[in-house]
């Protein structure tokens, strides 16, 4: 299955919801998809383009455009084509469904995001954090404006 | 997990600190006489803000900084990071150089799964095992030493090539390592298949099948363990992997067997694809002479744009999310170690077992906390 095949049908399948979806190389591909359509997508591609593997899930702080990009990275055991899905969430309230029905382990990237970017996921089965002290919560350290040293360490809190 | 306990169920907290672990993190149990019925991990206890840090860094003192991600695998993620900035940044990096980086990459996963199995070994029981490995481990870090100058923490990568040519000598002084330590491993491979205990502990037990670690998203020798051909070495090959013959290691029983024969055959071709780089060497500099790049390039400004550059690592798939904004500092960076989804998997895999055998199966996947916290 090469990129140029994978991305077509994307487009055909959800033309409405897929932004600026683009072959990037051989083994790169990339889209801007609404929200709403994230698990529905995600479902999709599992069943029928065979990208069975979530390789990552992480999330991008853009404070100037007041936007939080959520990015999945979705590979497959079965071919070397990457897609990468980005997602627009406004910064102030940073709301997705959750992927974990569809993809098991995105459970721990959901819960680093939620906890580093304060994105809250939907559905998901125990969002809770799991790197940070529970006293860092609602700090969100990864995104742009965290003050960080040296009034807000762990050594500080305790 | 359910904090609820039954009649006859207890709940056991396997750390943070355990001999059975290769760093901090909770394992918390619910056991039912000896059969564990749920479990989870809470992991923290060394996150060091690894991906904040790399914000706040130029793009050349990134490095060190990544190698500490994880010692053992420190040359692999220097690979990941710097081969994300090069297809940032279009860097073109001569042949010669990727072929010492393809040597040194190698020389990383031979020492990776020699520790890993002497930990295991200790893990099970078998103690000896890691006096066993440890030794010719430290002969392979005596070789990793020679090229780079350092035993575990290298800085040895630049962008568009290495820091150093291979020094004189190398190519006797491995040839006399690589031959003693082919011995070693059938060593290895007969004691594992004439050891009763071994056997009974490890064959057929912590029994991973290919469907479920799909689902599971793990990578490495844990999923070829299971046959499926993974590995990003063919898929999607980086630096030469294209011009090498080797082979990717698989089995089909994925016990915890299956898992330590796989290492003892990737070690085995990972000498192969060394003897095959030091024979191919081609002559040439270590930098293109018109490259912006050398040795010490202090400042580099990396244009707009965003990349997910993924190399195998010795535990599995190892990937850099990098986006630029155009500074000489990355504006974002995502690592995507191997060892998460993996410890992420153990729960569910030591469902069902007992207690005995949790650190067997813990240990035969091989996992790293350091990473996994980052």
């Amino acid at each position: 299955m090469d990129a140029k095949t994978i991305i077509d049908s994307l487009v055909n399948k959800f033309q409405d919801s897929l932004v600026d979806a683009k072959v990037d190389s051989d083994i790169r591909v990339s889209a801007y998809l609404e929200p709403e359509k994230i698990v529905e997508v995600c479902q999709y591609m599992k069943d029928e383009l065979l990208f069975d593997h979530l390789s990552s899930e992480t999330a991008v702080d853009y404070p100037k455009r007041n936007e939080i990009v959520v990015v999945y990275h979705i590979g497959s055991y079965d071919h070397s084509v990457l897609m990468t899905i980005k997602v627009k969430l406004p910064r102030d309230a940073p709301v997705i469904e959750s992927v974990v029905p569809v993809y098991w382990n995105a459970n721990w990237y959901e819960r680093e995001t939620y906890e580093l970017f304060g994105v809250k996921f939907n559905n998901h089965p125990d969002l809770k954090p799991l790197v940070l002290p529970d006293e860092l919560m609602g700090d969100w350290p990864l995104r742009k404006d965290y003050e960080g040293f040296p009034n807000r360490t762990a050594r500080n809190l305790v | 997990m359910d904090e609820t306990v039954g009649p006859s169920e207890m709940i056991v907290h396997l750390g943070p600190q355990h001999p059975m672990q290769p760093g901090p993190f909770r394992l918390n149990l619910k056991l039912k006489g000896e059969t564990v019925v749920d479990g989870d991990i809470e992991l923290g206890f060394i996150h060091k803000g690894i991906e904040k840090i790399l914000e706040n860094k130029t793009y050349l003192q990134g490095i060190p900084i990544v190698d500490r991600i994880c010692y053992l695998t420190a040359m692999t993620n220097e690979e990941a990071y710097v081969g994300a900035v090069e297809k940032l940044a279009d860097i073109e990096v001569p042949e010669k150089s990727q072929y010492i980086r393809v040597i040194v990459e190698e020389l990383s996963r031979l020492q990776s799964h020699l520790l890993g199995m002497g930990e295991f070994g200790e893990f099970i029981g078998f103690v000896s095992m890691f006096m066993y490995t440890i030794k010719e481990r430290e002969d392979i870090l005596s070789l990793m030493d020679m090229v780079t100058g350092a035993r575990i923490t290298h800085t040895f990568l630049r962008f568009g090539g290495v820091r150093d040519d291979l020094p004189e000598g190398f190519k006797e002084k491995s040839a006399a390592v690589f031959a003693s330590l082919r011995e070693q491993i059938a060593d290895y491979e007969k004691l594992f298949n004439h050891d009763e205990i071994y056997k009974l502990r490890c064959f057929g037990v912590g029994i991973l099948d290919s469907k479920t670690a799909r689902d599971l998203g793990v990578s490495g020798p844990a999923l070829r363990a299971t046959g499926v051909p993974f590995d990003i070495r063919k898929d999607e090959p980086y630096l030469v992997y294209k011009d090498l013959d080797f082979k990717v290691c698989t089995a089909t029983d994925g016990d915890i067997a299956a898992r330590i024969n796989v290492r003892l055959e990737e070690m085995l071709e990972a000498m192969y694809i060394i003897e095959q780089c030091l024979d191919q060497m081609p002559s040439g500099p270590l930098f293109f002479e018109d490259s912006l790049y050398g040795v010490r390039t202090p400042v580099m400004r990396v244009p707009e744009g965003d990349v997910y550059h993924r190399v195998e690592d010795p535990r599995g798939e190892m990937g850099f999310y990098m986006v630029s904004d155009g500074s000489d500092k990355p504006y974002r960076v995502k690592i995507r170690g191997p060892v998460y989804p993996t410890m992420q998997a153990l729960p569910p895999l030591i469902k069902g077992t007992t207690i005995a055998d949790v650190a067997a199966i813990a240990g035969s996947m091989d996992g790293c906390t350091s990473e996994a916290d980052r």
